[in-house]
């Protein structure tokens, strides 16, 4: 998500299209049908868990779409041979809620692709591994799960991959490599869904397609040598857009009928894709599918941004509390959200407060982890009449107590785009309602995309101490220079006295 | 038993398991296997002053990424007179699979396959990757991780802050006590039985 936060890092307003510049191909119109998880029946000491009766269902709902060959996951899980093998070690990632990887406190009955095991599951599974993983009746086993093969939804219409592989060493610092695939389209289109296809899933953690159409991430890959150049948080320019993102576990679905994100005329595709090093050499050629909307587009996906640049985390302090607010403008319908922090983050809340008072909770990662950059998609829309204010409040963890702290001795930290620096946003996506592209009417009210620049997300009160201090032209307002002189002193000196730090 | 008795037991225990390995290692370690190249291999190795095994499996995602730390391992205490010898432990595995595996991730030492997991059980080795290292006498010498750059599953610290294994390494080469004889190792499971 990091091409989002250069935009903010650089201050980059009003070299975008408003409303918002960023869209998600991850939209929640069409959840497939799954199988209901099998209820737990009530455990009695003398109830004997067999891999066939209880294991099996909870297994293929969770682990399989991942945990089968060709997919992201080492080895695969849909036999009994490959569960029993493995029984401890199942036992063990479930009571950590390691895996399967889900960090929301919420699961299916409110998100797309949730893979969240109750407490009865977990119990079940450490109940049989702890009893020595018997497989059970032959005819309690439920049938296997099936998978399409290769792309999901069917053939796209367009498919984009760099034009050759690249080239991974064995072992070192994470990779983040971005590709430059030119689209040559000469009008804007509509996009309703991505599909990303990771060519070595053994190295490819996650990927994220952002546009440009300054062609300056173009000159970035002329000056690296090799296929792409890294750039770690964002992309290293401002971006256009995104189309999308791909993390293990996320389907992708083609977005409801009539909505879709704007590919602009002559964007250059930039295909950022975070690799793990697998301790071999490996090489990789990650492609992505583009399906275009069927029929006229009506609304338009967008995206805001719930924000605080201004966090400043101590060094030691093992649970720095931040928070950020916006403001909706229209009326409008949440798709999915999406928090980013990274490796000081411990969780976060989001949630909107109606101008009637009511409290909606967005979303809540109480154990968060930089490695399941998860879109969180919600399986029935949100609607915020205008005037909801979406509140975030995230906690942070810079001791040393923190194990994946990558600076040691802890030193204070400020946004960044760098590992050791953080980041505190959630990104929400949505369409708004009184948008009819078909009618001519087009949304032009500023939801937060990034209008408000790179103190667009905070407080305002916090805001207008900005404009009071900042403002050198006396205009009531702040520019683009001045915005990024507030926001360099207050990296540099804090917050005073802020009432949204 | 009076408890005077049981304390007496408890602390006479204590002493006789010297280095807190006696209760799993009581005897001499020592075996002849095969390795996946099909020559005969003595456990431990009798002309060296330590042999590691490192338990690994081709599969295991945590084994794999400390490929190139094994080797370099290998390598810098091979001129100090210490064999590192791998071992599969893997069921669904044949010497085949190791010999393309090994190759694959660059490995040049000696391997073995535990398919029975009966090398694993013997030495007390529980998860992959895990280093176990003995004496040529076949004298339990260290047990654990490789270093702590993996504080759990998917907790990866940039880098280790403890290099375990190499510590242990170094103190057998100068003639010292190992400062630390056990370690618990993260990664992936290996059965407590055969399937």
């Amino acid at each position: 998500m990091g091409a989002f936060i250069s935009c903010v890092a650089a201050s980059c307003a009003g070299q975008l299209p408003q409303p918002g510049f960023t869209e998600v191909a991850y939209t929640t119109a069409a959840d497939p049908v799954k199988a209901e998880p099998a209820k737990a029946e009530p455990m009695g000491a003398e109830k004997v868990v067999t891999y066939n009766k209880d294991i099996a269902p909870i297994i293929y709902q969770n682990c399989s779409s991942c945990h089968r060959a060709g997919e992201v996951a080492p080895f695969t899980l849909l036999s009994y041979a490959d569960a029993k093998k493995r029984a401890k070690q199942i036992a063990l990632v479930t009571e950590n809620r390691v895996m399967p990887p889900w960090k929301a406190d919420e699961g299916a009955e409110k998100f797309a692709d949730a893979h969240l095991l109750s407490m009865d599951e977990i119990a079940r599974i450490r109940q049989w591994a702890a009893t020595g993983a018997p497989e059970g009746n032959k005819a309690d086993l439920p049938p296997a799960p099936k998978f399409a093969q290769g792309w999901q939804n069917g053939e796209p219409d367009a498919v984009f991959q760099p034009t050759e592989a690249y080239n991974l060493a064995a072992e070192g610092d994470d990779v983040y490599r971005c590709y430059v695939i030119p689209t040559d389209y000469t009008q804007d289109r509509y996009v309703s869904a991505m599909e990303v296809r990771p060519g070595n899933r053994a190295v490819v953690h996650h990927v994220i397609a952002y546009l440009d159409t300054s062609g300056k991430a173009r000159e970035k890959d002329a000056a690296d040598p090799g296929p792409g150049y890294t750039s770690f948080g964002g992309i290293g320019v401002t971006p256009a857009g995104s189309l999308g993102g791909w993390a293990p576990g996320l389907v992708p679905r083609l977005a409801a009928a009539g909505e879709g994100i704007l590919l602009p005329k002559g964007s250059d595709i930039v295909l950022q894709v975070h690799y793990h090093k697998s301790g071999k050499p490996e090489t990789d050629l990650t492609k992505i599918g583009v399906y275009f909307t069927k029929g006229a587009v009506d609304k338009r996906i967008r995206s805001m941004m719930v924000l605080n640049p201004l966090l400043r985390i101590p060094a030691g302090d093992a649970n720095y509390t931040t928070s950020a607010q916006r403001t909706v403008r229209d009326d409008i319908t949440v798709l999915s959200v999406t928090p980013h922090m990274h490796l000081l983050g411990k969780d976060m809340e989001v949630s909107a407060k109606l101008p009637d008072g009511d409290e909606k909770k967005l979303v809540h990662i109480n154990d968060w982890d930089f490695n399941w950059q998860m879109i969180y998609g919600l399986k029935k829309p949100m609607k915020l009449p205008a005037g909801s204010q979406v509140n975030l409040t995230a906690r942070y963890d810079n001791s040393t107590d923190n194990v994946l702290n990558p600076t040691n001795p802890p030193r204070t930290v400020t946004w960044g785009e760098q590992t050791t620096d953080e980041m505190c946003i959630a990104f929400l996506f949505y369409t708004v309602d009184s948008e009819h592209l078909t009618k001519g009417e087009t949304a032009v009210k500023e939801n937060g995309g990034i209008g408000g620049g790179a103190l667009a997300g905070v407080s305002p009160a916090l805001r207008q101490m900005a404009v009071r201090l900042f403002d050198k032209d006396g205009d009531g307002k702040l520019n683009e220079e001045e915005r990024q002189a507030a926001l360099d002193w207050w990296r540099k000196n804090g917050t005073p006295a802020a009432p949204n730090n | 038993m009076s408890s005077f008795y049981k304390r007496f037991f408890v602390l006479t225990a204590l002493i006789l398991n010297v280095g807190g390995f006696a209760h799993s290692a009581p005897l001499p370690f020592k075996t002849t296997v095969t390795d996946i190249a099909g020559k005969t291999l003595r456990l431990p190795q009798p002309a060296h002053k330590a042999t590691v095994l490192v338990f690994l499996a081709h599969d295991c995602p945590i084994s794999n990424a400390y490929a190139p730390e094994i080797t370099r391992i290998a390598t810098d205490y091979a001129k100090h007179g210490v064999s590192v010898v791998l071992a599969y432990a893997e069921s669904d595995f044949d010497a085949a699979g190791a010999r393309k595996h090994a190759r694959a991730y660059g490995y040049k030492m000696p391997a073995v396959l535990d398919d029975k997991y009966k090398l694993s059980h013997t030495v007390g080795a529980t998860v992959t990757p895990e280093a176990v290292v003995y004496s040529p006498t076949g004298t339990l010498l260290y047990r654990g991780r490789i270093d702590n750059r993996f504080a759990n599953y998917g907790k990866k610290r940039a880098q280790p802050s403890q290099r375990d294994l190499r510590a242990a390494l170094d103190a057998i080469v100068a003639g010292r006590p190992v400062p630390t004889p056990t370690t618990t190792a993260v990664g992936c499971f290996i059965p407590e039985k055969a399937n």
